[in-house]
């Protein structure tokens, strides 16, 4: 763990430790707790590294990085018995054991200039203390500011070699600790957001419109340097209101669209998500949810936002809720979603969480080759010549119409949110409207077999049952492989179609089970409520382990809960 | 035989509204440049104005109230070989879609927005609006001015504002503007002053107070501050100035969806199945540290 104040440089000490373990052929994941300012203010970041795939933080310390005595305290709370504490001690001591400090900040300031290196003299330290090869502790430097070279690349050497040389010169500092090599080669470290991005992109989305907001605006940051090789669009909106309705129009002129957000623009977009869902106008709406409610915590983790998105809007309109567990997930899920919207003309949402979207860690590279592009019924440019009428709301066997979006040579329609007929023209007439609302709202029923199925981990004659979906798969995984250990079995059902729910799959898992922990980030256990809803004669095998105190599970807090084990 | 699209529904309007010489207006100037039905988009608000896209043959889609001018855009930055209007009333642009509004004379993008003012509320049954007078329906805020508030956003636009006691006048301006949006110069907005026979008939009082602002002294509309004084002076005369309000001495192309899809391949026609993206695909993801 690394923690100092905002602008201390500790993400860069986390990011610069996650490359070094990464070609060392570890799995590494990175989380970050920050707050919501540019400067200042306690900020900290964990790494772990470890020879199997992990996706969830540690639960004890081994060595922490301290900037400011903020981070001596988060230390005297999670250090490890056997940890070991690296501090700048320019402006003050740690009392605590195993406590070395280095005034990095004027060690650096001298020679260099500016104390801004300290971050850089502190992993240099660190790659003395952790065993660190030397050589593949400076490549790590060249290539993280090769793109800034010259001065910052040269100064960053430098800052790395004084602070090897101080903890070098210190007693009992090397090699106090030492890396095994894994063989995790060939993999990428990456986020979430970044995976949602490309898979937009390979998916064949070419509008994006978003406003900034955390912890979605990487997404939008990626698509601005992906999209223009593409001819794609990506605009950055006045508010969310404006993003939703400019991902509608440009749909609805023939584009694959999708905007980002998080709560609070969730809350503005469910207006315009709702139109789409009358319109039958398909988009995909990305939520990166974070603490709510209102403005809640921007920069912190919670899945909060499934009762509101099973719900959402006034009225009754269909969705489909798609939620990945990891970036490898998600850029496949998101290829499905632009897929399924395209399909079943509709809105997708696509289910993310802080942890996911903006927590660093080591994936496969992103495989495209299966990838496809499914526009579902839209019409070709020539469709004029062979139908007779283009009714733009036609009834059909499973409720999707054919689309033939405008500037297609001799068709045109009308498209609108009032109640219409399949002309789309305004209608209150009452077997109409009886129609209508079918057809829209039963493609939840029709679509079933074409979302994405649940996934099933641990043997399926263990009697413990474990559900949740999202980044809190990460976590469930290492409580699985820890009870394991411990001679109990246990099965994890990972929902990747949240709504309409799964009954199809989760009912028979369900029934295999004797209890069921869902365990999720809210207060009201949301997902567990969904599932009651839908399957209440499983109502009593089912209990909640949830978390909203702003960070993600660690696996003893889910073990400490079941009951079976604790 | 060619496919049978959609075709218009009677209007909904009151006998005498002045929407319907908007909806004339339009399709005249559509005609005169020979605009392809399926090449028009016509994005509706809410409100009475708001449901002229059902009226007329014509790509239509009715958008939320305030949301036309987002949505709108959307469409032409996906694809800009369309020809792209939106129109609603005063409620719907200066009230709860003032902020795009604002924001679309900045943006600059090659549509026109057409907002048929009637100073209230019809379709709800005559409210005060942001345009109404001081004492319609107890109403104590000043009324808001669109041409002077457009005005003074520094963008090339088009700006005119029309009388539905003048049809004539009024087309001339929209193809006008129509044009000017086809050369990719920009947005374009047009205030159509059109009395609602019902809740706020204004007809007589409008005819005696409306002036042409060209035959004003010192008319230039590619000057931003000689115009704004001009139509300033005529309001605190009393006077409703009509015409056009700015016409941009820069003739260059750069309208929003011309500085962002360069090419014919907009986000709506270009080619996205994998196969004929495949390897720059592969190159992205290969990138990935």
């Amino acid at each position: 763990m690394i923690g100092g104040q905002g602008g201390d440089g500790t993400l860069t000490v986390s990011d610069l430790l996650g490359r070094y373990f990464r070609k060392r052929g570890l799995y590494v994941y990175t989380s970050r707790n920050v707050l919501s300012r540019i400067r200042g203010g306690h900020a900290d970041a964990s790494v772990r590294a470890s020879r199997d795939a992990v996706a969830a933080v540690k639960s004890k310390v081994d060595v922490l990085v301290a900037f400011d005595r903020e981070a001596i305290e988060l230390g005297r709370a999670e250090l490890e018995s056997h940890g070991f504490v690296l501090y700048d001690s320019t402006t003050f001591q740690s009392d605590l054991p195993n406590s070395v400090g280095f005034p990095f900040a004027t060690l650096v300031g001298g020679p260099l200039g500016a104390p801004i290196f300290k971050n850089t003299a502190a992993y240099g330290a660190l790659s003395v203390l952790l065993g660190f090869d030397p050589a593949m502790t400076r490549s790590v430097i060249e290539e993280r500011f090769k793109r800034r070279g010259g001065e910052a690349l040269e100064k960053n050497l430098k800052a790395l070699e004084i602070g090897r040389k101080a903890a070098l010169e210190a007693p009992g500092v090397a090699g106090r600790f030492s890396v095994t090599d894994g063989d995790a080669h060939n993999l990428i470290l990456t986020t979430g957001n970044q995976a949602v991005a490309l898979g937009f992109v390979v998916g064949g989305g070419r509008f994006f419109a978003g406003y900034p907001i955390t912890p979605a605006t990487e997404i939008m940051e990626y698509l601005q340097r992906y999209l223009p090789a593409f001819h794609g669009v990506v605009r950055q909106a006045e508010d969310e209101l404006a993003a939703v309705n400019m991902i509608i129009g440009a749909s609805y002129a023939g584009a694959r669209v999708m905007t980002s957000t998080s709560g609070p623009g969730l809350s503005l977009m469910t207006e315009g998500i709702g139109h789409a869902g009358a319109a039958e106008v398909p988009i995909v709406i990305a939520d990166c949810q974070r603490v709510g409610p209102s403005t809640g915590q921007p920069t912190r983790h919670e899945q909060s936002d499934l009762s509101h998105l099973a719900n959402l809007g006034h009225g009754e309109f269909p969705r489909f809720i798609l939620a990945p567990a990891t970036p490898d997930d998600a850029f496949h899920l998101t290829i499905d979603a632009l897929n399924l919207a395209d399909r079943w003309r509709l809105p997708v949402i696509l289910l993310l969480d802080q942890a996911l979207c903006q927590n660093t860690t080591t994936s496969v590279r992103f495989d495209g080759t299966g990838a496809r592009v499914d526009r579902g019924k839209r019409l070709a440019s020539d469709a004029a010549e062979r139908l007779t009428q283009y009714k733009v709301y036609e009834a059909t066997e499973d409720g999707v119409s054919p689309f033939a979006p405008p500037g297609t040579p001799g068709l045109w329609s009308e498209v609108t949110g009032n109640e219409h007929d399949e002309w789309g023209h305004v209608s209150v007439n009452v077997p109409n409207r009886i129609r209508m609302m079918r057809k829209r709202m039963e493609k939840m029923v029709k679509a079933r077999d074409e979302l994405p199925s649940c996934r099933t981990f641990g043997p399926s004659s263990a009697k413990i049952g474990l559900i949740g979906y999202g980044s809190t798969s990460g976590p469930i995984d290492e409580v699985q492989r820890t009870l394991s250990n411990r001679g109990v079995a246990t099965r994890y059902l990972q929902a990747r179609t949240v709504y309409p729910v799964p009954v199809h799959e989760i009912d028979p898992f369900l029934a295999s089970v004797d209890v069921a922990y869902v365990i999720e980030h809210n207060y009201t256990g949301q997902f567990a409520r969904l599932l009651r809803e839908t399957m209440p004669w499983h109502h009593a095998k089912m209990r909640s382990i949830l978390k909203y105190d702003g960070h993600t599970f660690r696996a003893p807090d889910v073990i400490a809960e079941i009951r079976e084990v604790a | 035989m060619p496919a049978q699209s959609a075709k218009p529904v009677p209007p909904i309007w009151c006998p005498g509204c002045g929407d319907f010489s908007v909806l004339a207006a339009v399709k005249r100037a559509a005609a005169d440049l020979k605009i392809p039905v399926h090449d028009l988009v016509l994005v509706g608000g809410i409100g009475c104005s708001g449901s002229i896209h059902n009226f007329l043959e014509v790509n239509g889609i009715h958008a939320l109230h305030g949301r036309l001018l987002a949505q709108a855009v959307g469409v032409k930055l996906a694809n800009p070989a369309l020809t792209v209007v939106a129109a609603g009333g005063d409620g719907d642009g200066y009230a709860i879609g003032m902020g795009h509004f604002m924001h679309a004379f900045k943006k600059n993008a090659s549509i026109l927005y057409i907002v048929m003012n009637n100073e209230t509320y019809g379709l709800t049954k005559g409210q005060a609006s942001p345009t109404s007078q001081l004492g319609f329906e107890g109403n104590v805020e000043p009324p808001f001015h669109s041409i002077l508030t457009a005005l003074s956003i520094p963008a090339p636009n088009f700006i005119a504002r029309t009388f539905s006691g003048d049809p004539k006048g009024m087309t001339a301006i929209l193809s006008e503007a129509l044009r000017f949006n086809q050369e990719g110069r920009g947005f374009a907005f047009v205030e159509d002053l059109s009395p609602c026979v019902t809740y706020n008939d204004t007809y007589k009082l409008w005819r005696e107070k409306v002036v042409d602002v060209a035959k004003m002294p010192n008319y230039d509309p590619t000057d931003r501050k000689v115009m704004f004084q001009l139509c300033l002076e005529a309001v605190e005369q009393g006077r409703i100035p009509i015409g056009v309000f700015h016409r941009p001495k820069e003739v260059a192309a750069d309208g929003l969806e011309r500085k962002l899809v360069p090419g014919p391949d907009g986000p709506a026609r270009t080619d996205i199945r994998v196969e004929p993206n495949y390897a720059a695909y592969e190159k992205l993801l290969a990138g990935l540290a």
